[in-house]
């Protein structure tokens, strides 16, 4: 355990370390939940929702913690694929590597999530913050797996933070309340919003919604974990 | 450079090479790799039946032109690429300095060696003493808590072979290892793999130019997949 501790600490330390890191991990939330939600709220109704402007800066709060944690997870595996499979073959072999490298990701997700719900409640106030706080983090351990998933499919930077723009916009723009049609009804995140924009206005959350998300979370956590075993493995 | 070397060195390893353990035994390699889609998807042989023999205490050489399956052969041996047929026989213990540094670039030097310990199953007092010999074998003491963002590049490929050496290898690859070294560092990594060997280390140094041939035991080159000693 202490050597998944100082695996995982260290793997943690190279991603803090990163100054733009840092200010991104400010900026983001700031931008999302301050300015982010007032264009969700316009889009919405351009595209026949009905997105309130509670429910629109609550959802930028998940939406912020999505799109860090989808990015740094990306990168986490992108920018250390040779240094952890060297590591992984010295003896520490794939699974500890994967292990240290998903506690790294979710350090970083309870960050991330702290900062965005620090910013949600200086915004707007949270009716019910502990369902607020929970969704938060489940948009991060969802978007670890869809950032890992792509890092271990797209070797290429430019290529990868590509596609994970695509898939968050096509997330963010056809979440609950966005459009007329139900026609995105099953994207990932979809539950994980409906328990944020209940939580920013007191509402309470039907279990399904609760177990829904979870599911996706956990299968999200197990796809990154997959991705980065799968990145620290000795290649065919 | 080569004159100052004890001649009897290498001469006296062939003469009994044979009466020593092998710590390396390559038969039969192949390896191809798969590039590009459907219907420009090919197979390119690099490796066609590739065989090598190391003994312990024995320096050996791997040449070949760029391109002609040296890495490829190193990292079949390292456990990094699968093979495709032919066998390989190796220790548990083994040391391996890739060719670019496979490095994180945010962590420190110390960091590294931590980590490596970690890897290699080392205790703090093994791992203590090895790091701080190694920091001044290779002349980096100073770097200790430099991040390796910040190391030069010989530095830095001095952080990947000691990397490779802490655990105190029974078989040692260094993948073109002297690349970015200043002349003293590479007269002094010489005599360092010199030392190693005499001590019963097993190493395999592949280089596309190696100018330090009277120092090798045997050279192997790699020509269009297959191995020809020297």
């Amino acid at each position: 355990m202490t050597g998944f501790a100082e695996v995982g600490g260290s793997f943690l330390r190279e991603q803090i370390r990163a100054p733009l890191n840092l200010v991104l991990l400010v900026a983001i939330p700031v931008f999302f939940v301050l300015i982010f939600a007032n264009v969700l709220g316009e889009f919405a109704a351009a595209l026949g929702g009905d997105l309130a402007e509670q429910a629109a800066t609550s959802i930028s709060a998940g939406w912020s913690a999505a799109f860090l944690c989808g990015a740094l997870a990306f990168f986490q595996l992108n920018s250390s694929r040779e240094a952890d499979r060297r590591l992984a073959n010295a003896g520490l072999g794939p699974w500890r590597v994967a292990i240290s490298r998903i506690a790294a990701a979710l350090a970083l997700g309870v960050i991330v999530s702290v900062v965005a719900y620090l910013t949600l409640w200086l915004r707007s106030g949270i009716e019910h913050p502990p369902h607020a706080a929970i969704a938060i983090f489940l948009f991060a351990a969802i978007y670890i797996g869809i950032g890992a998933l792509i890092g271990v499919l797209v070797r290429d930077p430019l290529s990868g933070s590509l596609l994970i723009v695509l898939v968050f916009s096509l997330d963010v723009f056809s979440g609950p309340s966005m459009t007329s049609s139900g026609s995105f009804a099953t994207t990932p995140t979809r539950d994980a919003a409906d328990l944020l924009i209940a939580a920013g206005v007191g509402h309470d959350s039907p279990s399904s919604d609760w177990i829904g998300a979870a599911a996706v979370a956990l299968a999200g956590l197990a796809v990154a974990l997959l991705a980065f075993w799968l990145s620290a493995r000795s290649r065919t | 450079m080569t004159q100052e070397l004890p001649e009897s060195a290498g001469a006296e390893a062939r003469r009994h090479a044979s009466d020593r353990r092998s710590v390396l035994r390559v038969s039969g390699l192949r390896k191809s790799f798969h590039r590009g889609l459907p219907p420009r998807r090919r197979a390119i042989e690099v490796l066609k039946g590739a065989d090598l023999e190391i003994h312990e205490g024995e320096l050996v050489g791997l040449v070949g032109e760029n391109g002609s399956g040296k890495s490829t052969l190193m990292q079949i041996v390292v456990g990094l690429l699968k093979r495709d047929a032919g066998e390989v026989e190796r220790p548990e213990r083994l040391g391996y300095c890739p060719q670019i540094p496979m490095v994180w670039e945010k962590l420190t030097v110390a960091e590294h060696f931590h980590l490596f310990a970690e890897a290699y199953g080392l205790d703090e007092g093994t791992a203590n003493r090895a790091t701080d010999a190694l920091l001044e074998e290779l002349q980096f003491e100073r770097y200790r808590d430099f991040r390796v963002e910040e190391l030069s590049g010989g530095t830095k490929q001095k952080l990947n072979l000691a990397l490779a050496l802490m655990h105190e290898p029974e078989l040692l690859l260094l993948d073109e290892p002297y690349a970015g070294f200043d002349w003293e560092t590479y007269l002094h990594f010489w005599e360092m793999s010199e030392r190693r060997r005499n001590a019963g280390m097993g190493i395999l140094i592949v280089s596309h130019l190696l100018a330090e041939r009277d120092r090798l035991d045997r050279i192997y080159s790699l020509i269009d997949g297959r191995t020809v000693i020297e």
